[in-house]
């Protein structure tokens, strides 16, 4: 790749799964970038350690993720009882819901109600939900400008740049960049680099906006079935300004968000901070049901998102990838995106979540190749709290993307699929076995060096030389030796 | 005692050294190993990249051969995990009633070799000398899904002449991953690289694991780098004695 | 047909029929929700006294300020809070009893109050300060819950002032976040949990506090112990 586009793909990261190029290749000039490496490296040590410490002193951490991964499962086989329940609860409580098929709809719905309210902005709460139907360009080029208002949202809305995780989505942003995005954006002249400064510089930029805007845009940590409550967990308290201070409140959440009842919190909340960033619990919690006369948005809507995923709740294995409460827990784990970052995956969902959610959202015709992304370590099934075996989740969508291939000309050009469907074959029997050893081993003699050791090899293999040596194919098998020894003996 | 010998497909054509490790080890302690010669594979690399029928005839394959074995003995954590795991999976969604039992039978008589040494002969000690600085790579099969805990080092502990130098950042995968290595080569590479920086901080001769699949991984670089180290499998080990000194080859 | 009618059937029809059981009702739901284990912990074993210790560790390791009275020296030290704070134009939530405010504080001239009786916004905003009560208090995780009654107050109020002192019973604070619930009779329409100034870790994981919301945070324990 040439330092041009490379940079492009650092600058300008595809996240839209339909267009993004496959994780290896998006992967690429992530890898060669010191800075990002160093970066997110940093974060999630930090996040980690955090998480470590307080997970080792939380007697009954075990049993919480039990008790959350019930639930959640509960409420996936109950699904439409519950959604059905949450927007009678809401409604009652003076809330309007409203049901989005897909991102399109949801795109249409929410840009309606801003029209209703003559909105010509709108004040947002981050939320992954309205990233992934992109959400911000659409009211853009339809004459309503989003202004975000959490500090990261704001650094890459500023900045041009894409989230590279969930919950700390300008991890791949140091403090001299983020200055500088800061002085143009804002017109501030000597602004420090100091965090300090920088978050002060947000704090006053965005005060006005809070007390002005009257329509906010939210996404939801949780929805209560049994109360038509929304709940939403923060750090910064720019939640608490967009959800108290507007006029008119719409909150996005994919249908999966829903909870049984205001109790159930009791097990969420314990897991959530201490996963997601390490502590006890976050700053904020604010939790609200419909309109309250006199406190908060006297107009309230809520758009509840399908977008793919009731697709993944017919499917018996997959379906505990909706379980996801968006802790990122997988993802400060994953040694994957420990490497490359979050733009590799080319979805607002990076990391082990996004390598299961990410291709089941676009029904399996994109993002094929993030199934993949993964050397199957299982140390985020270890750590998610709701208990997602992600790996199964990963094994069965290699399944399902290898089964499409098998249709697909394609695969006659794939040396893994063929490699594969020989190897199979070879497998069968064990002469074939052995026959495949003899051929092996005197066919690989022309690539092994004096030493003994190949240095290089051709095709599918060069990926392994590139950076690694193989041993040479011994003289004689294991089962070889047995054969001769059993002889011997007798 | 009588034990069946499940070498592993790579195993036997890469690391025939380990197969030969593994039965003077466990001759040395007084078991019976046979060998049967219809064994190929178990399936795992097929049904890791979504191949699943294939999979699932590799797998039938080997219910039946091992079917009315006493005991199966494999040097490889991935391939336990792979039975362990996935097979009933498998036979689920493509067996019939009849392999489901078989499979059921057979899953209690199969054995990764730390958990044959320790669960099955409650032996610790098994008489080894190996007089060499070494560091432990736990797979993460063998780490997260077998559990075996701290077998492997109560192994190492017994082994005489041993200098065990602990690794660092012990649970971070080494970036192998079975096809992961070539289909996302640059990562695993990172990785990789990432996993020596830790590994070649203890100083150890050699590096050593309950799997060949981690260790070639880790060597290939280790000899391609010329960094001074080299890998070998945990069963070579344990069969070292100072009459037979380990087969350390490459 | 409607477009939103349609959506809606659309999703809903979607996720009933790819559910396990797609008839299942809302009788089965409860029964299954009644039957879900919950083998975490409910209840604290500490005592009352090791509770609030907790709780006031809790509170100075997010650097809030803890001062503890007995409940007949409330007003005093409210008025000794209000005085240290340099500040002088507070807001109150309407049921913060009069007596909280005892003459003692009302009598210090140079403090100017504001009584939430709908204010307007920018009243508020002026306000240097508040003082309320809250409701609960949670000491494993330091947090303070509001469910914004007249004796905490609408949630503006303790969102914009800077300064914010709350008034936490001894009586009122328990161990475990499921006792909290527990405390719950039916679940509050409105709630905020407290748990430290705002603060944010974007820029390189520093950790940056007061961002928006109240940069600092004084409380009042009362040992009331009953």
């Amino acid at each position: 790749m040439s330092a041009a586009s490379e940079h492009e793909v650092i600058d300008h990261p595809i996240l839209d799964p339909a267009l993004a190029p496959p994780f290896p290749v998006a992967a690429l000039p992530l890898l060669r970038n010191s800075q990002l490496r160093k970066n997110v490296a940093h974060a999630i040590d930090v996040i980690q350690a955090k998480r470590a410490r307080l997970v080792a002193e939380k007697r009954d951490w075990q049993t919480l993720r039990a008790a959350a991964a019930a639930i959640k499962e509960h409420v996936l086989e109950n699904l439409g009882v519950y959604l059905e329940q949450f927007e009678a609860r809401c409604t009652a409580a003076g809330g309007t819901v409203h049901w989005a098929r897909d991102a399109a709809d949801a795109r249409r719905i929410i840009l309606e109600l801003l029209r209703k309210e003559k909105a010509d902005e709108v004040i947002k709460i981050k939320t992954m939900t309205s990233a992934e139907i992109q959400l911000n360009p659409y009211l853009e080029s339809n004459g309503v400008r989003a202004y975000e208002t959490d500090l990261a949202e704001i650094i890459l809305q500023l900045g041009g740049g894409e989230p590279s995780h969930i919950v700390v989505p300008a991890l791949h942003v140091n403090r001299s960049q983020v200055r500088e995005i800061f002085a143009r954006r804002m017109g501030i002249e000597n602004l420090s680099d100091e965090p300090k400064a920088l978050t002060a510089a947000a704090r006053n930029y965005l005060r006005q906006k809070f007390l002005s805007v009257p329509t906010a845009i939210s996404g939801a940590n949780f929805l209560i079935a049994e109360t038509g409550s929304v709940a939403i967990v923060e750090s910064e308290g720019n939640g608490r300004m967009c959800l108290t201070l507007p006029r008119t409140m719409i909150t996005l959440a994919g249908i999966e968000k829903v909870l049984p009842r205001f109790a159930d919190l009791e097990v969420m909340l314990q897991l959530l901070a201490r996963s997601a960033t390490g502590e006890r619990m976050n700053p904020y919690t604010s939790l609200w049901t419909g309109v309250t006369p006199g406190d908060g948005p006297q107009r309230f809507h809520i758009v509840l998102l399908d977008n793919g995923r009731s697709s993944i709740l017919a499917r018996k294995t997959e379906r505990q990838t909706l379980r996801c409460i968006r802790c990122a827990a997988c993802i400060n784990t994953c040694p994957v995106y420990r490497q490359t970052g979050g733009h590799a995956y080319g979805s607002v969902y990076p990391g082990p979540i996004g390598a299961i959610l990410t291709p089941q959202l676009e029904q399996m015709r994109h993002a094929q190749s993030l199934p993949y992304a993964s050397s199957l370590c299982g140390a985020c099934y270890e750590v998610c709290p709701v208990k997602i075996n992600i790996p199964e989740v990963l094994l069965e969508l290699r399944a399902r993307v290898t089964d499409d291939e098998r249709h697909q000309v394609s695969r006659f050009f794939d040396p893994i699929y063929l490699g594969l469907r020989v190897a199979n074959v070879i497998f069968s029997r064990a002469w074939l076995f052995y026959a495949a050893q003899r051929m092996g081993r005197i066919g690989l003699r022309f690539f092994t060096q004096k030493d003994g050791w190949i240095h290089s090899l051709p095709s599918v293999g060069a990926k392994w030389t590139q950076t690694r040596d193989l041993r040479g194919l011994p003289r004689q098998t294991f089962h070889g030796w047995w054969a001769d020894r059993q002889r011997r003996m007798k | 005692m009588r034990t069946s010998l499940f070498i592993t497909c790579y195993n036997d054509t890469l690391f025939p050294e380990t197969g030969r490790a593994v039965v003077r080890l466990l001759e040395r302690l007084g078991v019976e190993v046979e060998f049967r010669p219809g064994q190929t594979c178990c399936g795992q690399m097929h049904a890791n990249t979504g191949f699943r029928g294939e999979a699932f005839s590799q797998a039938k394959r080997l219910v039946r051969l091992y079917a009315d074995a006493e005991a199966v003995v494999i040097p490889s954590s991935s391939c336990v995990a792979m039975i362990r795991d996935q097979y009933s999976g498998l036979f689920e969604e493509l067996g019939n009633d009849a392999l489901r039992k078989e499979f059921a039978s057979l899953l209690p008589r199969v054995y990764e070799l730390s958990e044959f040494l320790i669960d099955k002969l409650g032996v610790e000690d098994v008489g080894a000398y190996f007089p060499h600085r070494v560091t432990y790579h736990a797979s993460c099969h063998g780490l997260r899904a077998l559990h075996l805990g701290e077998r492997p080092f109560r192994l190492l502990n017994k082994v005489r002449g041993l200098d065990f130098v602990p690794l660092a950042n012990l649970d971070r995968c080494c970036g192998f991953g079975g096809t992961f290595s070539v289909k996302n080569g640059e990562v695993s590479s990172a990785m990789l690289t990432v996993k020596l920086e830790d590994v070649l901080v203890t100083g150890a001769e050699f590096c050593t694991a309950l799997d060949n699949s981690c260790l070639m991984h880790l060597g290939g670089a280790m000899h391609r780098q010329y960094a001074g180290m080299k890998t070998i499998h945990m069963a070579q080990i344990l069969a070292s004695t100072e009459d037979q000194p380990a087969e350390v080859l490459g | 047909m409607s477009p939103v009618t349609s959506s809606r059937q659309q999703v809903l029809g979607r996720n009933w029929a790819a559910m396990r059981n797609p008839a299942a009702t809302a009788e089965e739901a409860a029964e299954g929700y009644a039957r879900l284990e919950r083998d975490y912990v409910m209840r604290g074993d500490m005592t009352a006294k090791a509770c609030q210790e907790l709780f006031v560790e809790r509170l100075r390791e997010y650097d809030a300020e803890v001062v503890e009275c007995a409940p007949e020296e409330l007003g005093a030290t409210i008025a000794a809070q209000l005085q240290s704070s340099g500040r002088h134009t507070f807001v109150a939530p309407p049921g913060l009893s009069a007596a909280w405010l005892v003459p003692v504080a009302w009598q210090i001239s140079g403090f100017e109050w504001n009584i939430d009786h709908d204010l307007p916004m920018d009243e508020i905003d002026k306000a240097e300060g508040v003082v309320t009560a809250c409701f609960c208090a949670v000491a494993d995780s330091g947090t303070i819950v509001l469910h914004h009654s007249a004796t905490e107050g609408r949630r503006v109020i303790t969102l914009l002032p800077d300064w914010h002192l709350c008034v936490v019973r001894a009586s009122q604070i328990v161990e475990t976040l499921p006792e909290y619930f527990d405390r719950c009779k039916q679940p509050p329409a409105l709630v905020t949990w407290i748990s430290g100034p705002s603060a944010t870790a974007d820029i390189e994981m520093t950790r940056i506090k007061g961002v928006h919301g109240p940069r600092f945070l004084q409380v009042i324990l009362v040992r009331d112990e009953c």
